[in-house]
């Protein structure tokens, strides 16, 4: 449910990073600020405990300008992966236009990543969005780590779902932007016809993600 | 809570919003004093949002940053300057520390209203599965005293069938000990019949003949004399036929009241004599009954149902042989009870067994052979007299059955 701004020019999309506790959400966020040069792009904003771990959410804001002077603008969160903050992850979920789900690679973590992915689709539906339509990445996380499914075993279970698969070691910055990549596009896809971006805007599903990432920003909204 | 729709924490409040949570006037104070100069914050449509006046005639401005757009500016009539720049960010800092708190305690809002509508749920759930118990808890009710009540139906069903074939296995005995008087009475009749057939010859020979001689003669030809005192003989055989038969039938008149379900003073040695007189046929073929049948006072009962009990006791005691065995029948008093013994000399019961003996349905005998109440309707009855029923056995050895009536008035059912 993007947030369209007429007046102002301004269409904000959100989109959540979900998935079980110290999966790597925030990591994900803090990497992306490093490695992301759109042209416009906000601090971090961070609400943690006194122990890092994420009490709200991360928020991290992103931005182009589309060549029709529309900003289109970018809400990265992420949600707390405790169980007992189930309230807070259904209030950061609502209206989210797109959702990474990071799954913790390491086999110890299965049942984690299989009940909070139920958890995902689980709450998706109470806060009114259709799981089916919703653009998601599935990101296998911690590939650094020993001890950790393999890509086969990975492909095994969940080759057969609808998603794309991601696989990242965020504490080193590797997938991250191809993750997030690979949302932009599903995103591009899911709203471009309410929107007109292409007809309208002119900003094509590549000129998107690129300018999202700020590999080729300037060319794109030039 | 309110039924306002709270306001979503990520939305994006303007520059007037984010500054009304911070004292205008110290702020303004504080930063003319930074500046030297008059200040203004306006939005980026110039409305002044704080300071007041309209905007200076000359002004250096600074924008005030947000998360990605500029939210407003700050205006001074001083020319532009690295206080000027300075100023504007620690009011830009001021603005996130005031945007985080707003959205950390929206968030906080929608998170417990989502924690409660969850609640709320759980709680509907909760209420709607109460009201399927408590349904299907009345509802249970219901069905058990429905169930109880086809239950009760079959089992007096079962009850009247185990009646029907005890009397069932009497009738047979029965009928072979009154088919055997009326065999023999229908053969003297017959027997009589020629006799008088030839009584009358003889008297018509009589009339006929001319002289005494000859009639006397006529009366020895014919053996007038054995053939009348055969007939005597005949009739008095016959007689005590009928005798036994109509002693049969009294006897039996005890069971064809069964069901009469008034209580009368009766004497139980007359009604084990009765008992022992249908039954003896069925028996006599495996068993020798003999009774030892002490004085006794009369007793409240309902002598069609002991009569019941005592017929099964020995039916089962007959059943019970493997070889030709005895079957002792002893009354006596004993205190302010009285005592009926029915003892075998037959196979006995497996002390497994024992205990099981009177439970409805239990059976050892083949199918078809007993439903298995008997003995369980036996001691229903004996209980519903306020009395009670023993048993004590031995395999190979022989059982007894112990039955005790109180003297006492029946207790009402």
């Amino acid at each position: 449910m993007a947030d369209y701004d007429e007046q102002g020019g301004k269409l904000t999309l959100k989109l959540v990073y979900y998935g079980p506790a110290q999966s790597g959400k925030t990591t994900n966020l803090m990497r992306l600020h490093d490695l992301l040069r759109p042209e416009f792009k906000g601090d971090i904003m961070a609400l943690e405990t006194h122990n890092d771990r994420t009490l709200f959410f991360d928020l991290l804001p992103l931005g182009f300008r589309a060549p029709s002077g529309l900003l289109i603008k970018f809400k990265l969160f992420t949600v707390p992966g405790q169980i007992g903050h189930d309230g807070t992850r259904k209030a950061v979920l609502s209206r989210a236009d797109g959702v990474v789900f990071v799954a913790d690679s390491q086999r110890t973590q299965g049942v984690n990543n299989a009940e909070s992915f139920d958890n995902l689709s689980h709450n998706t539906q109470r806060v009114g969005i259709d799981f089916n339509k919703l653009p998601l990445v599935v990101q296998f996380n911690k590939r650094d780590l020993t001890n950790i499914l393999s890509e086969d075993e990975i492909r095994q279970r969940w080759g057969k779902s609808p998603w794309p698969l991601t696989y990242s070691s965020a504490l080193i910055g590797a997938g991250v932007r191809e993750t997030f990549s690979a949302l932009l596009s599903q995103v591009y896809r899911a709203i471009e016809g309410e929107y007109a971006l292409n007809s309208q805007h002119g900003v094509g599903e590549h000129a998107f993600v690129t300018a999202a990432l700020g590999e080729t920003a300037h060319e794109a909204c030039a | 809570m309110s039924a306002e729709p709270l306001p979503h924490f990520d939305r994006e409040p303007e520059l007037r919003e984010l500054l009304a949570g911070l004292d205008g006037k110290r702020l303004l104070a504080s930063l003319r004093t930074l500046l030297g100069a008059h200040v203004r914050i306006a939005s980026t449509h110039d409305d002044t949002v704080l300071g007041g006046d309209a905007p200076p005639a000359q002004r250096a401005r600074q924008a005030l940053g947000g998360e990605l757009e500029t939210l407003g500016y700050l205006e001074t009539a001083a020319p532009a300057s690295p206080q000027l720049e300075a100023a504007a960010t620690l009011v830009e800092m001021l603005i996130k520390g005031v945007q985080r708190y707003h959205m950390a305690s929206d968030l906080h809002l929608e998170s417990v209203a989502a924690d409660y509508e969850k609640l709320q749920r759980n709680h509907a759930a909760l209420l709607e599965s109460e009201a399927r118990y408590k349904a299907l808890a009345e509802n249970l009710e219901q069905r058990v005293t429905e169930q109880i009540r086809t239950l009760d139906t079959a089992q007096r069903q079962l009850y009247q069938a185990e009646k029907l074939a005890s009397i069932g296995q009497l009738a047979a005995g029965v009928a072979h000990e009154i088919n055997n008087p009326i065999g023999f009475i229908i053969s003297n009749l017959n027997t009589a019949r020629t006799y008088v057939q030839k009584l009358g010859e003889t008297i018509s020979f009589i009339r006929n003949a001319q002289d005494i001689q000859r009639a006397a003669a006529v009366l020895i030809q014919q053996d007038t004399a054995f053939l009348l005192e055969d007939f005597t003989a005949l009739l008095g055989e016959s007689a005590e036929g009928a005798g036994r038969i109509m002693r049969i039938v009294a006897d039996l008149k005890g069971f064809s009241n069964i069901d009469r379900a008034e209580e009368e003073l009766a004497d139980i040695n007359q009604k084990i004599i009765q008992v022992c007189n249908v039954v003896r046929n069925t028996l006599q073929e495996r068993a020798a009954l003999n009774t030892d049948l002490r004085e006794l006072p009369l007793v409240r009962c309902y002598p069609g149902r002991l009569g019941q009990v005592l017929v099964n006791l020995l039916l089962n005691a007959c059943q019970a042989m493997k070889t030709y065995g005895h079957i002792h029948v002893k009354t006596e008093r004993l205190g302010d009870e009285i005592c009926i013994r029915v003892s075998d000399d037959g196979c006995g019961i497996p002390p497994e067994v024992l205990p099981r003996i009177f439970d409805p349905f239990f059976t050892t005998k083949d199918v078809g052979q007993g439903a298995g109440l008997g003995l369980s309707v036996s001691h229903d009855i004996i209980r519903a007299h306020g009395g009670r029923i023993e048993v004590q056995s031995e395999v190979d050895v022989g059982s007894t059955f112990s039955v005790y009536l109180p003297l006492l008035a029946l207790p009402k059912e």
